[in-house]
């Protein structure tokens, strides 16, 4: 009991806070809000009362002209009820999404700022799930909530004291009843806080396994695995099943016993109001009344249920999202040093790297100088990438440092370190979105003129041209309306629309044509030049322009020095893998 | 087309949806319209009680029998509600995971060209939300006859009670009826458009995490966060919108309640006051009233609803291409509980090649002037055949259409001289497998994305993987072959996944093998063990794309392509004496120093 309370007090801890953060900026459009719903309340509180001087004035008789009127106060009462009830209901809504979309941004913010081994572990249709299906959960319940809930709360509050004023019989059993209701609601919240958040998690299974597919379905399709991916899809689609019916009872049993404790509230209500209009006590028209507010009771309660099923969604989504904020990037935010301008000097210091406690790299030391090449050679696997991943700080290497410009990389300030380093990987990863935002990540200050510049430079310029509309051409994210070249000429693109003092290119032309690579080859030149770069190679004709060579092997250095006494050195295992390259044999044969 | 709109009736295809299970949804029919029938009961006792309090009793029914009945009503209510609740939510899960199999069964495995024109990201949405909508109008259904039987009857009852009052209080009903209809449309063109800047919103989330590493390294996570707001503003303009519209529709239904009200109170004052219009008759139609409009306004909901139904079924026809809208809606067994049964791998029978021809092959891209143009084509068997050429020159869209992933728009295929008549379901094993350019891996093991179902002995595995050279990778790995690999295979990396992917494609024991750039995130010595391995080991016949030396140089044949069109054919030696596009290709490769 004691460990429900401390979780129960924390819940609403956490919603208050939230609350709190986000809420308070618009306190005017809430205030607002707060007294469309008074007013509304009020009226909502009058109506029966009319209908009683109605009923009781015509049954005895009354005045025709008293009737007349007391009707047509009814009628305006009930329509600015309405009018009051609108407005409260759409400055609820205002509120709720300025303030869920503030939450959305805060959230989305903080996992971008995490690192890889976070995004790794991820699906996209999982973080949607998470940042879009979660918040709006929440966006239900913060629009709603003021509204519906403590609307709902005030309106109940008013019955009970003017069924108290009236009878106290009435009002007893009547607060009796809405009591016993709350504590009933209050009870199961313990039980539909996991049933919701079971359901989430078999849903994003269900529509990550649809995503991952969809987003394979060549793969699929040309290798006859829909078959097998429809069995695997079985035991998804039962483990949905199975949990969303769960959820689904479990909530049902929480409206379903409210609707029954209100069934014998409205028995007892009605039973005394029989005895007392029997007896004499009251009128028929309060008997009426009486009745009339019974009905009312009903909707907020549904409310306050409906809504506390909200609630609990809220809770479990809130729940996950103070996770994913506790998750704190492996990688501290640095303490802002500068990096100096024009090329870096890099210099890699006993450093080891290890994932997952499998070491990758090991005591791995050396230095390049600002404006040289170096050429980073080795077998897939070797940890080549890895190394480089390290000085971009998509990892910290877990012993040794990292400088780049003579300044620790975990010191720099990381958006600064990414803004002075250029890469470009092997995969790249395009957007489903226009030219433009591809290039500039939906960034607004680059001129269009930059651009096309730079496409031009890259012989991307006919390509542009060919474009419908140029620019603001959508290009689809599975890359079907690219070629995988042209993909990664747009690659270099984005880093020519930097200016890095670092560049590191991850076998840049793997998916070129040796024309289009002849071509990038000299936009290459234009790019590097006053700059430092690394270069990795799975060929050895590309790391010839490199001025230095380090050569990797399951993780450790093996070799390192400047590429020409390297390939002098008939010794050295540069000379020894370009005697033995491939290319060597083809230009013997031509 | 008219078939086709006839084909495209919402009502029809629900009929056929309900054919799955239909005991259990005749079952829920029945409860609902118990549910909604019951209240007619408890309007006729209250009125009863209240004229019984007020002197004008009924006949030996005094007001606590009335009492008692009242409570039954309600308990007899509640208890239906229950099993209600407890069968629909079972009919309803069944029939958005029937449709949703149908659906992926259909993209993945039925014949012809499946290409998603959309991103993953929004094809799931059509996932979640369409069939949500399509389940929605078979809900209505359920709930309709109910409502039908209580709007009938209490219709009848209050003629009886008062015919004149209960004509002048039908006309607001209709008036609901009416206005509703009016502001539907733009109930559904704001809710269109709140759900289409959702859809952008949930779209780019999905974009923002899928690309998490590029943004991260061009260091723009700002600007893509700045655009996401921009996002979220729209979204929550089209929303706030949507709310309003809704808002201004319920306080027409609400407030024709009350104008009817106000019409009973002041025509009933002189009935009232004479005796021949009771607090019971009052109260009868004040309890009738509000559950009559909100009737009015589900059967333009529902109407509503049709309409909507029938444009979900087509995003999903779109979705799922020409699809038979039947085969979405078909019963089919789900394998709910019980034990699931076995894997039957299904493989067409095997049809050893002897020669592969293509003759004016066509494909334009939509929108613009790339594609294939009259490409001819021969493979022999056993043959390696090599697509070279430059960026855009048309080299994947060429092992696209051929294996139907593309849908070529003139020429044919032939196997062995017979005529291929649907590339999409011809090619696939044991006839052939590919591999793509960025092949995709599943968040599953390792073991479980080479495999992918195929029976086999160990050692079939392991030859693949020789052959793909990823053994050595597999010993550093921890869990080996039993390694997860993380959404879309993240935990490998690049040469790795594509080693995988080469792997699986070995594994499907095919005869011809289409491979797209399957080198280019290797190393070189990595390469020449693959392309050794290939060469004499393997059997298939190959139609590879490459500019690799190594391939280039073993080919039986190369074929030189540019502006989607044959530029030259041959073997290299040929080609360097004969093609000057070869040449370029060949002698732009830069120079190895020495």
């Amino acid at each position: 009991m004691k460990v429900d309370e401390k979780t129960n007090r924390k819940a609403l801890e956490r919603i208050t806070s939230l609350f709190g953060r986000y809420l308070r900026p618009q306190w005017r459009k809430a205030s607002l809000m707060a007294g469309l719903l008074l007013g509304s309340i009020a009226l909502q509180l009058a109506v029966p009362q009319i209908l009683r001087t109605f009923i009781d004035t015509a049954v005895q008789g009354g005045d025709a002209e008293v009737l007349l009127r007391t009707a047509l106060l009814f009628l305006g009462a009930a329509l600015a009820n309405q009018i009051l009830g609108a407005g409260a209901t759409y400055s609820g809504a205002d509120v709720g999404w300025t303030a869920t979309n503030l939450l959305r941004r805060d959230l989305a913010r903080h996992c971008l700022s995490l690192d890889m081994s976070f995004h790794n572990a991820r699906t996209p249709g999982e973080m949607i799930e998470r940042i879009d299906g979660d918040v709006t959960a929440l966006s239900n319940f913060f629009s709603q909530f003021s509204v519906r809930v403590l609307g709902a709360l005030l309106l109940l509050l008013g019955i009970l004291v003017l069924l108290w004023l009236e009878r106290p019989f009435i009002g007893l059993a009547l607060t009796a009843f809405t009591l016993l209701e709350l504590a009933l609601l209050g009870r199961s919240r313990r039980v539909a806080v996991p049933a919701s958040e079971l359901e989430r998690e078999v849903s994003a299974k269900l529509f990550g396994f649809i995503e991952e597919r969809l987003a394979g379905i060549e793969d699929l399709r040309a290798n006859g695995g829909g078959a097998h991916a429809m069995h695997r899809f079985m035991s998804v689609i039962r483990g949905y099943f199975w949990g969303a019916r769960r959820a689904w009872m479990l909530r049902s049993v929480i409206w379903l016993s409210s609707y029954g404790l209100f069934i014998l509230g409205s028995a007892v209500t009605l039973g005394a109001s029989i005895y007392f209009v029997r007896s004499g006590d009251i009128t028929i028209g309060t008997g009426y009344m009486v009745f009339q507010y019974l009905l009312m009771l009903q909707t907020p309660i549904e409310h306050i249920t409906r809504e506390l099923q909200e609630l609990q969604k809220a809770v479990a989504g809130i729940g996950r999202m103070r996770e994913l904020f506790e998750i704190s990037s492996r990688l501290p935010r640095g303490k802002g040093k500068v990096l100096p301008p024009a090329a870096l000097s890099l210099s890699v210091d006993r450093v080891g790297f290890a994932y997952d406690d499998r070491p990758i790299l090991e005591e791995i030391s050396f230095r390049l100088e600002p404006g040289r090449v170096l050429g980073l050679l080795g077998r897939t696997g070797s940890g080549k990438t890895t190394l480089t991943r390290l000085i971009f700080r998509l990892y910290d290497p877990t012993e040794g440092t990292v400088r780049l410009g003579g300044v620790d990389t975990r010191e720099a300030d990381l958006d600064v370190l990414r803004q002075r380093v250029g890469m470009v990987t092997q995969e790249v990863q395009l957007f489903q979105a226009s030219v433009r935002d591809n290039l500039t990540f939906f960034a607004n200050d680059v001129p269009d003129e930059r651009i096309q510049e730079v496409l031009a430079e890259l012989d991307l310029g006919g390509w542009l041209a060919g474009l419908p509309q140029g620019l603001d051409t959508v290009l689809s994210s599975s890359g079907s309306s690219l070629s995988a070249g042209e993909a990664q000429l747009l690659a270099f693109a984005r880093v020519f629309l930097k200016d890095p003092g670092l560049i590191v290119l991850d076998e840049p032309s793997s998916r070129l044509d040796p024309a289009t690579e002849r071509r990038l080859e000299r936009a290459l030149d234009r790019l590097l030049h006053g700059r430092t770069a690394i270069i990795i190679a799975h060929r050895l004709e590309t790391v010839e322009r490199a001025d230095d060579i380090l050569v990797l092997e399951d993780g450790r250095v093996v070799e390192s020095g400047p590429r020409v006494l390297l390939a002098a050195d008939p010794r050295s295992r540069y000379a020894t893998l370009r005697r033995s390259g491939v290319d060597l044999d083809v230009k013997e044969l031509v | 087309m008219t078939t086709n709109t006839i084909k495209l009736d919402p009502l029809r295809l629900a009929l056929r949806l309900v054919r799955h299970r239909s005991r259990l949804y005749l079952l829920n029919s029945l409860l609902w319209t118990a549910i909604h029938a019951l209240p007619v009961a408890y309007g006729l006792l209250i009125k009863v009680l209240f004229d019984a309090l007020s002197g004008e009793a009924a006949a030996g029914l005094t007001a606590w029998t009335l009492l008692v009945l009242v409570l039954s009503v309600d308990i007899l209510r509640l208890t239906t509600l229950a099993a209600g609740e407890w069968f629909w939510s079972a009919y309803w899960l069944e029939m958005v995971l029937l449709m949703r199999r149908n659906l992926l069964s259909h993209l993945l495995r039925s014949p012809g060209t499946r290409r998603l024109r959309e991103s993953p990201g929004e094809a799931v949405t059509h996932f979640r939300d369409d069939v949500n909508d399509i389940a929605e109008y078979v809900e209505n259904w359920v709930d309709f006859w109910g409502l039908a039987v209580f709007a009938l009857v209490a219709l009848v009852v209050m003629l009886t009670v008062h015919p004149l009052l209960t004509v002048l209080v039908s006309i607001p009903l209709g008036l609901t009826l009416l206005l509703t209809n009016l502001l539907r449309p733009h109930i559904r063109s704001a809710r269109r458009r709140s759900r289409e800047a959702t859809g952008r919103v949930t779209d780019f989330i999905g974009e923002l995490f899928g690309s998490a590493q590029a943004i991260k390294i061009a260091g723009r996570e700002r600007a893509a966060l700045e655009h996401f707001k921009e996002l979220n503003h729209c979204r929550r303009k089209a929303a706030l919108k949507d709310a309003l519209v809704t808002e201004l529709f319920k306080s027409v239904t609400d407030n024709m309640v009350n104008v009817a009200t106000g019409i009973i109170l002041l025509l009933a004052a002189t009935s009232l006051r004479d005796g021949s219009f009771t607090v019971g008759d009052f109260a009868l139609f004040v309890a009738y009233l509000p559950r009559l409009t909100h009737i009015m306004s589900f059967i333009g909901a529902m109407m509503v609803q049709h309409k909507r139904t029938g444009i979900s079924f087509e995003r999903l026809l779109r979705l799922a291409r020409d699809a038979d809208p039947v085969a979405l809606v078909t019963t089919r067994n789900l394998h709910l509980s019980g034990p699931i049964p076995a894997f039957l791998e299904e493989r067409p029978a095997p049809l050893p090649l002897e020669r592969l021809t293509v003759r004016g092959l066509h494909f334009t891209y939509p929108g613009s002037h790339t594609g294939l143009f009259e490409l001819d084509l021969t493979l022999e068997r056993g043959s390696f055949t090599v697509v070279t050429g430059r960026v855009g020159a048309g080299k994947t869209t060429l092992l696209r259409v051929l294996t139907g992933l593309l849908p070529k728009e003139g020429g044919e295929i032939r196997w062995n001289g017979e005529l291929v008549e649907d590339p999409g379901s011809f090619f696939v094993p044991p006839r052939s497998a590919y591999t793509s350019q960025v092949p995709r891996l599943f968040s599953d093991t390792l073991r479980e994305n080479i495999v992918m179902g195929r029976r086999h002995h160990e050692a079939q595995l392991q030859g693949a993987v020789e052959l793909s050279v990823l053994a050595p990778d597999i010993d550093r790995l921890e869990h080996g072959l039993d390694t997860e690999v993380g959404s879309r295979g993240v935990k490998l990396s690049g040469g790795q996944v594509q080693r995988s992917a080469a792997a699986r494609m070995f594994m499907r024991d095919a005869e011809l093998l289409m491979f797209d750039d399957l080198s280019s995130a290797l190393d070189g010595e990595t390469e020449r063990e693959l392309w050794e391995g290939i060469f004499t080991r393997g059997t298939a016949t190959c139609l590879v794309v490459s500019h690799r030396r190594a391939a280039l140089q073993r080919a039986d044949q190369i074929i030189v392509l540019k502006d989607g069109r044959v530029e030259a054919c041959g073997t290299l030696s040929e080609l360097l004496k004969t093609s000057s596009e070869m040449q370029h290709l060949w002698l732009e490769v830069p120079e190895v120093a020495g």
